[in-house]
């Protein structure tokens, strides 16, 4: 078994990420599939940010080499 | 995935076409594509110096109830909140689609990228065979606290809000279309390079190893 660590998702982003966890669809495919947590000093708010200069969490546990994707 | 974005109005909106929102203050959680998606609706309605925005919370729970307060005139919202904004008596003055792109360094594994794949495509499989049985799923993570999340049945949830695909690589076409409208908004800068884009290589042993039998 494979192990892969990815960023946190949501419903909205992610449903088939989260039923095939639930569901043991990677582990069927030999891929053990984790889910990283984000620590309180990886959360900004967007408020912070501008349009053209935003800022996001995304990315900043992949930059970290906590986590191996994360979806953009 | 492929994400639903709706343009929201409150209840006691003048607002009813997304062309009256035109010098009207929209809240955006920029940096994501849920902003990108409301400033696409936006210009598609109006001219872009017409378009007003202002930064607004990560959270859509949260933006929901900035809304709500009157703290901007419309926001973007995804599921489960555009359901529940639908609730309570707020509009839908536009909705579109887009997909969520997976990010990775350059060292990923194809093997690795495949079995995720594979995982990926056997749910959405299963969720499209019947996604009343899956809107739960909505109701968890950020939503867990929610009390008007959690008073959502599964059949106030519109399907037609739940489009899952089987993953695909990423067309060139849209990867450039979507780089260069976001440089003309002065977003990104730079002109688009496929190759420093997009890991054909990768993405091609992972879908190839993916998908073989196919």
């Amino acid at each position: 078994m494979n192990a892969m660590t990815i960023e946190p998702v949501s419903a909205f982003s992610s449903l088939d990420v989260l039923v095939a966890v639930d569901e043991g669809l990677f582990r069927a495919e030999g891929l053990d599939l984790r889910m990283a947590s984000r620590e309180s000093r990886d959360l900004r708010s967007t408020t912070e940010g501008t349009l053209s200069s935003p800022v996001t969490n995304q990315g900043r546990l992949h930059d970290r080499g906590e986590a191996t994707m994360f979806q953009g | 995935m492929i994400v639903c974005a709706a343009l929201v109005v409150p209840p006691d909106s003048s607002v009813y076409v997304p062309q009256e929102l035109a010098h009207r203050t929209v809240g955006l959680d920029y940096g994501n594509g849920t902003a990108y998606a409301g400033l696409q609706m936006l210009e598609g309605a109006v001219p872009r110096e017409a378009v007003s925005t202002c930064a607004a919370v990560l959270h859509p729970g949260e933006r929901y109830a900035a809304l709500m307060r009157g703290e901007f005139e419309a926001t973007v919202l995804q599921e489960p909140w555009i359901t529940v904004a639908e609730k309570a008596g707020c509009r839908l003055v536009s909705t579109t689609f887009f997909h969520g792109t997976w990010v990775a360094g350059p060292d990923l594994d194809p093997a690795l990228y495949a079995a995720f794949l594979r995982g990926v495509a056997r749910a959405v499989r299963r969720i499209n065979a019947d996604k009343r049985r899956y809107v739960s799923h909505f109701k968890e993570g950020w939503a867990a606290d929610d009390p008007e999340v959690q008073a959502l049945t599964p059949d106030d949830f519109d399907l037609g809000r739940i489009q899952l695909r089987e993953p695909t690589p990423i067309p060139e076409d849209e990867a450039r279309w979507a780089w260069d409208w976001m440089a003309s908004w002065g977003l990104i800068h730079g002109t688009f390079d496929v190759t420093t884009q997009i890991n054909r290589k990768v993405e091609r042993e992972a879908h190839e190893l993916a998908f073989a039998a196919r």
